[in-house]
């Protein structure tokens, strides 16, 4: 299959509703008669409420210094040798190493004025997931599977949310909304083939033989009282059966990509779950997330940073270049961030230590006005002089990037009910 | 008052504490007073079956042998009967042979270990401080011992409760570490844990739907704020639990006054601090401490320290030294000047605190709030201001363990009774307390009663359990309706991770090492001396990973998912190991067993712990002559029956 027409069949999968199952449900409403305008629009409003937008976060595992990145301080002393670079939008300058990026600016916003309190790898990660900070007593779903509760397709053959790169669990789970929202997992070492256990070990037809086999055996268990379980059991069963025999399992084979392709994202296992994200965000998952790591720089912060910069720069760009082409990007909300900042005053090590009091983020696509910058930090770094913006704002504003309505309640186990977002207001001007 | 041979090491520590302390605690199980287990489990089924046959339930019939063997064995010991073991049993014509098997399995020293890593994961399901696996292999083997050795409960939270030190040599730390030790996480977790009670919704509002007030849970954070945790070395990560017993604001302090704080440690006037200065801690009370340790007192010295000046009494730790001059000495002349200190940025520190516990001001979020003293909620006792650490905790572990606190008793009787028959008394298990409603109340009591009576012995309790007839039903889907009373049969519920893998290696016919398809590694001793958290990268571990569940979770609530079916569907060496091929159990199988039929009776005898029914021995037979090959019929059928539901269910 030709890139173009496989392009164009998974178009219809989430961009646009498919139109046959809407007059289906409408008319199934009017045969049950009694129709009113209102229940007309709920019929339509659950057809349609995915709306095609989706969000790839870009996640800095480690806490990503500003002063190296989208904040840089030159000729001072807190900001070190890093020089800055002019990007496209007039005015806005960007760290040495972002040259790419800075191409793109128009169309990229820069939040400097990123702040919270926790300073601590874990926790703070896990707030910059979640928009809680973490308590033993009820795991808070990520944003992520919030997101996918609210916008993703039900019968899809992919999973709604997936996450690449490192496994650990940084508050990524779907948490208390449980295993339909979980994110699907692909290691960093298995980006760019189809991940573990997906492909099938024995052939289609013997594979197919079996399940009619295991269905029947079933028979015998769900008869002497374990009838929801097998219920249950079938029902993953056939979804997994349906992702192992779908073709849509080559999303994840980057093999299909051109050498040309793969090298505008930087051959690098990130440049890689970029690549893998354009492609799965095309085939209808609604939230990816591409985690690169050692961004902890106690030691050497300007030699690590150029290091991670020349993976992320390119794979960032051709990432906005390719969704603008294919006409996703207005729909699709991309996000680069860390759990925090770094400090201002470079350590005794030429590193830099935690600092969540003032730290980055970019958001790009999804209806953000780009070229622009949020928020103002100190001359020598220490600290925000106007505009901040907590995690509860830069939630509520992905919020209204994609349409979700933040104050959305999910009840937790305990019929304790939570928002989607507690708090917080979106950044007006990223949608001015 | 002290019972010897009790975990020794423990008694000393407390020994103070438990003066007074009235549990009637006996030697392991071998209870006399009190009645029996058998007694109880009679009074519990009579008084169940009562009530079910006055709502007009109609109740299971009792489970066949085969059903009961797998259910016991996996409940108690988490393994699946052999199918030795399964002809066996169907064959002792003993009366009392479920009993009798109950004792045994319940004596085994597998009854420890399944129940030690149920506890690991309701601990670390919920854990805030994620570096916490790190001991979680070493809380397992304690906890197992606990269960093996019958510890009463209350001696095991108490030690939870009052754990200090480095976290892999004393595991018991496991809650405290996993909350990070910070304060209102680990209230929060231990009363959820511990009594089953909900109350960290009011750390910041009165309960919505519930009977606590904010108070109430910042009163019992209160126990705790003098717990932190510290990273011992700068190498391979190690943590320790401490005791935090004095003001450790020197960090603000300094900044904020660095003239007073250079003078209180110069000793040669000449307004630079060096490291000797600081090791030495303050002039005026640093002279006093030595003194006092010369004398050995130091009891007497950390009190009367903490009393008199607490600011002072906190020496510098070396670390925090060596930090400071890392951070501090910008001309890196050993000499720390005002300037220098003014400058001064240490790492974001938020452990930093108080001693005292402070209810954040909801209209000041910036404050530190008010102090708010010790109180249990349960009891009302109290605690004055300025109790150290210790004090604290012991006093906490003593409120929450003791007889007169009903939730304590009831929290964990209900959770094992829960995980045992697939539902509690009350659902769900860490959601109880007095403003809910527990069905059949009056036998979750009479349970309690006897169990506190017993020692809090766990065996005691999982023995009892499990010689209910209530326990002994045949399963049946669950009731339609949420208000129909439970426990008129047995629910089939979803295997924890560790009984699946455990299943797994004994229908493999392997060593738990060899799950990753390469050949095992026995691990000796140096060798995990040597590398500690090797099992970080075992087989059982990666399975949990994929197959672990919260247990504090109703099994109503848990799905599989998945990663998991494809795991079992489509995972390479699942396949080697099902493979008809060579040295497989199945190849054995059909080695020994020319007869489809005999070949068949034993792989569901392997796999499901039973004999096939006619039916299914028919579906089989069809399936035989539709592939017409024999090894490939047969790998497709032990592949059913691994990824069938009832090989991951309790039935």
């Amino acid at each position: 299959m030709t890139e173009f027409s496989w392009h164009e069949n998974v178009a219809l999968n989430r961009q646009s509703v498919s139109r046959r199952r809407f007059l289906y449900g409408a008319s199934a409403v009017a045969a049950a008669g009694a129709v009113n305008f209102r229940d007309v629009m709920s019929v339509q409003a659950d057809e349609l409420r995915k709306q095609g937008r989706a969000m790839i976060l870009l996640f800095m595992q480690g806490g990503p210094s500003q002063f190296e990145t989208f904040d840089p301080k030159p000729g001072t002393e807190n900001g070190g040798p890093t020089t800055a670079i002019s990007t496209a939008a007039s005015g806005i300058q960007i760290a040495e190493g972002w040259e790419k990026t800075a191409q793109l600016m128009n169309d990229i916003a820069i939040i400097r004025s990123m702040t919270t309190k926790e300073g601590e790898h874990q926790r703070a990660a896990y707030q910059m997931h979640t928009g809680y900070i973490p308590s033993g007593s009820v795991k808070h779903p990520s944003l992520g599977s919030c997101i996918a509760k609210e916008l993703a397709v039900t019968e899809r053959e992919l999973p709604s949310v997936v996450t690449i790169g490192d496994r650990g669990n940084l508050g990524s789970g779907a948490g208390f909304l449980g295993v339909d929202y979980e994110p699907f997992q692909v290691s960093g070492r298995s980006v760019g083939t189809v991940p573990d256990n997906v492909g099938p070990i024995v052939g289609e037809k013997r594979f197919t033989r079996r399940q009619g086999l295991l269905d029947k055996l079933e028979g015998e268990f769900s008869a002497r009282g374990g009838e929801t379980v097998v219920n249950n059991h079938r029902r993953i069963y056939d979804k997994s059966a349906k992702l192992v025999l779908s073709p849509m399992t080559k999303t994840f084979d980057l093999s299909l990509e051109s050498a040309e392709t793969k090298e505008r994202y930087g051959n690098s296992e990130f440049g890689k779950g970029c690549l893998l994200a354009r492609r799965l965000i095309e085939a209808g998952v609604t939230f990816v997330e591409v985690r690169l790591g050692n961004w902890d720089s106690h030691k050497d912060v300007f030699d690590s940073v150029k290091g991670l910069a020349s993976k992320c720069d390119p794979a960032l760009s051709a990432l906005i270049t390719d969704l603008k082409d294919r006409g996703l990007f207005d729909k699709t909300l991309i996000m680069w961030t860390g759990e925090f900042g770094r400090t201002p005053k470079i350590n005794p090590n030429t590193g830099r230590d935690h600092w969540p009091r003032n730290f980055n983020a970019l958001l790009a696509g999804g209806g953000i006005q780009g070229g622009q910058v949020i928020g103002e930090t100190a001359k020598d770094g220490m600290g925000i002089v106007n505009d901040p913006v907590n995690i509860p704002d830069l939630f509520s504003t992905i919020c209204k990037s994609l349409e979700v309505d933040p104050a959305k309640e999910n009840m937790s186990p305990i019929g304790r009910p939570l928002k989607i977002v507690d708090g917080g207001k979106p950044v007006a001007k990223l949608f001015s | 008052m002290i019972r010897p041979g009790i975990h020794v090491a423990f008694v000393l520590v407390q020994a103070a504490i438990f003066a007074g302390f009235s549990v009637a605690e006996e030697k392991q199980g071998s209870s006399s007073k009190s009645i029996s287990s058998n007694q109880v489990a009679q009074e519990v089924d009579h008084q169940i079956l009562a009530e079910l046959q006055k709502a007009g339930v109609s109740v299971a019939e009792r489970c066949s042998d085969e059903d009961f063997l797998r259910r016991v064995s996996l409940d108690i010991t988490g393994q699946l009967p052999s199918p030795d073991q399964v002809i066996a049993f169907r064959q002792n014509k003993d009366p009392d042979k479920r009993s009798a098997l109950i004792d045994k399995l319940v004596d085994s020293s597998e009854f420890g270990l399944n129940w030690a890593r149920y506890w690991r994961d309701v601990i670390y399901f919920r854990a805030t401080e994620q570096r916490s696996r790190f001991n979680q292999e070493e809380f397992t083997e304690w906890m197992a011992e606990q269960w093996n050795k019958g510890t009463g409960w209350n001696s095991t939270v108490t030690a939870m409760l009052t754990a200090s030190g480095n976290v892999e040599e004393h595991p018991e730390t496991a809650l405290i570490f996993a909350q990070g030790a910070m304060s209102e996480d680990v209230a929060a977790e231990a009363c959820r844990v511990f009594l089953g009670i909900q109350l960290q919704c009011a750390n910041c509002h009165d309960h919505p739907s519930d009977i606590w007030k904010r108070e109430q849970f910042h009163q019992l954070a209160a126990y705790f704020p003098r717990i932190a945790e510290r990273r011992m070395n700068a190498g391979m990560p190690e943590y320790e639990i401490v005791s935090v017993n004095t003001e450790s604001r020197q960090g603000d302090f300094m900044r904020e006054n660095p003239e007073m704080f250079i003078r209180a440690f110069d000793r040669d006037n000449d307004l630079k601090l060096s490291k000797k200065e600081l090791e030495a801690g303050p002039k005026r009370i640093g002279r006093r401490i030595a003194a006092r340790m010369k004398e050995g007192n130091s009891d007497e010295m950390q009190n009367e320290g903490m009393q008199e000046d607490k600011m002072a009494a906190g020496r510098i730790p070396a670390k925090a030294i060596d930090r400071l001059f890392a951070f501090g000495d910008t001309n890196k002349d050993d000499l720390l000047t005002v300037e220098e200190l003014k400058a001064a940025q240490p790492p974001v520190n938020r452990r930093r605190g108080s001693t005292e516990h402070h209810m954040v001001d909801l209209k000041n979020p910036n404050s530190l709030g008010a102090i708010v003293d010790p109180k249990f909620f349960v009891s009302g006792e109290t605690l004055p201001r300025g109790q150290t650490d210790e004090e604290r905790r012991a006093a906490v572990a003593k409120s929450f363990t003791s007889p007169e606190n009903p939730w304590f008793a009831r929290a964990i009787v209900n959770r094992v009774w829960a995980e045992m028959l697939g539902e509690g008394f009350y659902m769900p298990v860490d959601d109880i307390g007095p403003t809910r409603e527990a069905r059949y109340p009056a036998v979750l009591d009479l349970i309690c009663q006897n169990f506190v009576a017993n020692g809090m012995n766990p065996k005691w309790l999982v023995r009892t359990i499990a010689n209910t007839e209530t326990y002994q039903r045949k399963i049946q889907s669950r009731p339609a309706s949420e208000n129909e009373l439970p426990f008129a049969s047995a629910t089939p519920v979803p295997l924890r991770s560790d009984v699946v893998f455990n299943s797994l290696v004994q229908v493999f016919g392997v060593n738990e090492g060899e799950m990753n398809g390469r050949t095992a590694k026995v691990v000796d001793k140096k060798e995990k001396k040597d590398k500690p958290r090797a099992f970080l990268q075992s087989p059982r571990f990666l399975f949990d990973t994929l197959f672990g569940i919260d247990p504090s979770v109703p099994k109503d609530d848990v799905m599989g998912n998945i990663p998991q079916s494809l795991m079992m569907m489509n995972s390479r060496v699942f396949r080697a190991r099902m493979s008809a091929g060579k040295n497989t159990q199945l190849s054995k199988i059909l080695d020994e067993h020319k007869d489809n039929r005999d070949a068949l009776r034993e792989l569901y005898l392997l796999v499901l712990a039973r004999e096939p029914s006619a039916e299914e021995l028919k579906i089989c037979a069809d399936y035989i002559a539709e592939v017409k090959d024999r090894p490939e019929a047969f790998e497709d059928m032990m592949w059913s029956l691994l990824n069938s539901s009832e090989f991951v269910s309790r039935r």
